[in-house]
């Protein structure tokens, strides 16, 4: 288990999400990258019937990773932005099921990433085609350093192995992720997280990360629809990749 | 009846009492008193003492009664009578006593029939003395008896110390302090197998205990002692007394069993081990009787047995490269190419008083391995980790079952389903007990051989099973602050792993002369990189120096290194290459600046030329004075420093 980072790759007009992974594996398996299996990192939400009193409604997601298949990881999200996460054995999803009487789930944005997993040495990638209900919505790379457990310390081989094989420019800084970020907290005021980069990473950082970029995908969605109310409150910051990614054309080697 | 008329009912208020009010609010009334109820409340109330008035009430009773009754039909008149029935019967016998009473007193007043006599009283208290009397007697009484019991007690004790031969009961008192016992009809059976420890073995270890039969004369007595001690006789020692019980264990259990482990080259005996389950020498004290040594040997029986069936189960199950051997009581497994590993089931039945004594040369270490791992076996089977929360299934392990919430990735996930067998297991120690002699006796032999710098291995006292760390220094002694080459072995099961002071991790097979030529060229480079540091400390230049020099022959064995002087005011030059081929090999060259042979010629006129350094000559290295190669290089550096500034 070492340090992953999520890299979500723009699509380019007029080619398909199918040609686009299949161009990116050939270019995987020339350099050298065996072929190990198929991964899924799925995401399912529940949101919190409305209660009395004007309480925000609270959204729990529930997601699995088939790189960690004996769990179940859960997020709630209280609309302000503060996350609460764990970390719990499969059977979690069965608890899920009996609290139906105070959290409904959305079956509509059931949303997960599949694809192939190559393995090179000391890192893991993995292609993801990120769909939502049947639709396809972009495409999700996970690399994973799998001999480092803190980001600042290898963020810099991490970007260079992306680059080598993607064939565009990976910003210097580090991901949004890791960086400090503003929330809302209870008062209203604006907080700041405390900067993920020097700490040890968890499997839980892969999974927030997931649900980060999912998240995005959703709201791509309400935009799209016609700008239906947002579910909860997002984080003020976007990574900017995903925005300007899907209008700038890559012009590729 | 008419139209105009109204239709009045009158009724009475509901005003019975309540008796019941129901669960759910139902209120059950007491029916109102039937007529003959009250009636019979009424007469409840009549007082029979006063007389006159008695009468009085009774007459009006029974007109009422009589009016009441004439309404009513037959039923309820008699009825009417059976409050009455007791109170009538009553007065009626009261009276009939009253006449008897009368009639007795009348006659007895007469004196013809019947005469009263007073009732004589009780005289005073016993006398005191008639009290004592009686209260002693039965107290001796009560004596007679205690002392009757006492004396069949003494009698019992005393005649149990003249005998020889223990009791029967404390002797099964102490058979049943070390051995599970339990009274099947009429006979008391025993169980010496392992199977509430864990253990899943088919065979039964149940034994039968019984009273020793009765000593008729002396020669049966021997017959009898040499017959129920059997297995005393290993000892030697003669038992006085045999015990009162014997205890009668199953043919296929009775002898005793080992299982011998032997590692074998090519038919020689390197190493072998023994498994046996008994202490070694008279052990078993003579309190406890021969029983139990019987049992014991027959429980280590038992223990061999099941050790062999797991093992030769395993050996035809498993797959591997060169397959196991299972003849008889023998199983073959090949550890290293030419090494093989014998295990046999050793029972022998008979029993001669000369017991071969236990090889001396075993090795005890196989032995407690293999005892240990059917044991580890026995307790998985019968502890299971207990599950927490509680609705958990019992079953996974505790490492399993905190997988999920911590996040195990596959391959943890799949290291927790992998689990070795005993065959498997001991295989592996034997291989890394064989790799774990030949490391040292390469190292050893190497140590030996090789005076110049020393090499100094150090193991490490706490290892597994299957792996052992060994640091070797290479120093040169004298010269130890000037530089030392370390190095770390892992000898593993089939492989040994080395990583170098510099980071370097080299993996070797299990053949000896890999290490002994990986040695060899640290030692190498070792000679080379003292050089270096003694140089500076001699304040000699270094011009340079390699580790992988590509000039000369071809070297069957690593590298050739090389290592270039200048002296401190630049006039001399020492050139050091050090080969190994594979016995270490030292060419040093010197050279003087300026030359000594230069004549000018046509070519090159000019005299300034003759400062170019460059005709070497070889050394008679061998010829210097000192006891190592950096004392002969010392020597060598301070002879050619020139006193000229």
């Amino acid at each position: 288990m070492g340090v992953t980072v999520l890299q979500p790759y723009p699509l380019p007009e007029g080619k398909s999400g199918a040609y686009i992974i299949d161009h990116l594996s050939k270019r995987l398996l020339s350099l050298g990258a065996t072929h190990a299996g198929q991964f899924l990192v799925d995401c399912e939400t529940f949101i919190s019937t409305p209660q009395h009193g004007g309480a925000p409604s609270r959204a729990v997601h529930v997601l699995h990773n088939s790189e960690y298949p004996a769990s179940t990881f859960s997020i709630i999200d209280n609309g302000t932005g503060k996350q609460v996460s764990l970390v719990a054995d499969n059977i979690f999803d069965l608890l899920m099921l009996k609290m139906t009487a105070t959290f409904a789930s959305k079956k509509q944005t059931k949303i997960e990433s599949r694809g192939a997993r190559f393995e090179y040495g000391d890192f893991v990638i993995k292609l993801g085609s990120v769909t939502m209900m049947e639709h396809f919505k972009g495409i999700l790379i996970e690399i994973e350093y799998k001999s480092c457990v803190i980001l600042s310390y290898c963020w810099e081989m991490i970007r260079e192995m992306l680059q080598g094989f993607l064939g565009m420019q990976v910003p210097k800084d580090y991901p949004n992720y890791f960086t400090t970020q503003t929330i809302m907290n209870a008062m209203g005021q604006q907080q700041l997280l405390h900067a993920k980069h020097n700490d040890l990473y968890e499997p839980m950082d892969t999974v927030k990360q997931y649900l980060e970029q999912f998240t995005n995908y959703r709201k791509h969605v309400n935009v799209h629809v016609g700008g239906a109310a947002g579910v909860s409150v997002q984080p003020i910051h976007m990574p900017p990749s995903s925005i300007v990614g899907v209008g700038v054309g890559m012009g590729r080697p | 009846m008419s139209a105009n008329s109204v239709n009045i009912s009158v009724e009475t208020t509901c005003e019975n009492q309540i008796r019941e009010i129901g669960y759910d609010g139902t209120e059950l009334y007491q029916p109102p008193p039937t007529l003959s109820e009250s009636l019979a409340k009424c007469a409840a109330r009549i007082d029979f003492s006063k007389t006159s008035l008695d009468d009085l009430k009774k007459e009006e009773k029974s007109a009422t009664e009589a009016e009441e009754s004439r309404d009513k039909d037959g039923n309820q008149f008699q009825e009417s009578l059976w409050p009455w029935d007791a109170v009538r019967n009553k007065l009626k016998d009261a009276f009939t006593e009253i006449c008897v009473l009368s009639d007795v007193i009348s006659i007895a007043k007469d004196k013809r029939y019947l005469v009263l006599d007073p009732l004589l009283e009780d005289g005073d208290d016993t006398k005191p003395i008639v009290q004592v009397y009686s209260r002693k007697k039965a107290i001796s009484q009560a004596a007679q008896v205690l002392l009757g019991g006492a004396e069949r007690l003494r009698n019992a004790h005393s005649e149990q110390r003249s005998r020889n031969i223990s009791d029967f009961h404390i002797e099964l008192l102490r058979l049943r302090q070390n051995w599970r016992l339990k009274k099947v009809s009429n006979a008391i059976i025993g169980d010496l197998s392992y199977r509430t420890a864990g253990s899943k073995f088919n065979m039964s270890g149940t034994f039968e205990v019984t009273k020793a039969e009765e000593l008729a004369d002396d020669d049966q007595l021997q017959g009898q002692n040499s017959s129920s001690s059997s297995s005393s006789t290993a000892n030697g020692m003669p038992i006085k007394a045999a015990s009162a019980l014997r205890v009668i264990v199953p043919a296929e259990l009775q002898g005793v069993a080992y299982i011998k482990v032997i590692t074998q080259k090519d038919q020689e005996d390197l190493c072998s081990a023994q498994v046996n389950l008994m202490g070694h020498g008279p052990n078993i004290t003579a309190q406890v009787g021969v029983w139990q040594k019987t049992l014991e040997f027959a429980q280590n029986v038992l223990f061999c047995k099941e050790l062999f069936a797991q093992l030769a189960r395993e050996a035809i199950q498993l797959q591997a490269p060169i397959p196991h051997v299972v003849i008889g009581n023998q199983i073959r497994a090949t550890l290293l190419p030419n090494i093989q590993l014998i295990i046999s089931l050793c029972h022998s039945t008979t029993f001669d008083s000369s017991q071969p004594a236990p090889i001396n040369d075993h090795d005890h270490v196989l032995e407690h391995s293999l005892h240990q791992l059917l044991r580890e076996v026995h307790y998985k089977n019968s502890h299971h980790p207990f599950p927490h929360p509680s609705s958990a299934p019992l079953g996974p392990s505790k490492k399993r079952m905190m997988a999920g919430p911590m996040a195990a990735d596959r391959e943890t996930l799949m290291d927790m389903t992998k689990s070795q067998t005993i065959l498997e297991q001991i295989i592996a120690q034997a291989q890394h007990i064989f790799m774990r002699k030949r490391t040292q006796y390469v190292l050893d032999t190497l140590a030996r051989d090789v005076k110049d710098p020393q090499i100094v291995s150090h193991w490490n006292a706490m290892n597994s099973p299957t792996m052992s760390c060994v640091k070797i220094n290479i120093v040169t002694h004298g010269y130890d602050a000037i530089g030392r080459t370390s190095l770390v072995i892992h000898v593993k099961e089939r492989s040994l792993k080395c990583i170098c002071r510099d980071g370097r991790v080299m993996r070797l097979s299990y053949e000896p002369q890999e290490l002994r030529d990986l040695i060899l060229c640290q030692i190498n480079s070792h000679q080379i990189s003292c050089l270096v540091s003694l140089a500076r400390c001699m304040a000699w230049t270094v011009l340079s120096n390699s580790n992988h020099l590509g000039i000369g022959k071809v070297e069957p064995l690593g590298n050739a290194s090389s290592c270039l002087l200048a002296s401190p005011n630049g006039d001399r030059m020492i050139a050091v290459q050090i080969r190994c081929d594979p016995q270490i090999d030292v060419k040093v060259y010197i050279a003087k600046s300026p030359r000594q042979d230069f004549f000018p010629n046509p070519l090159v006129p000019e005299k300034l030329w003759e400062n170019l350094g460059g005709s070497f000559k070889e050394v008679r290295f061998d010829k210097i004075e000192g006891k190592s190669f950096l004392n002969k290089m010392e020597f060598l550096m301070a002879s050619l420093t020139s006193n000229t500034a």
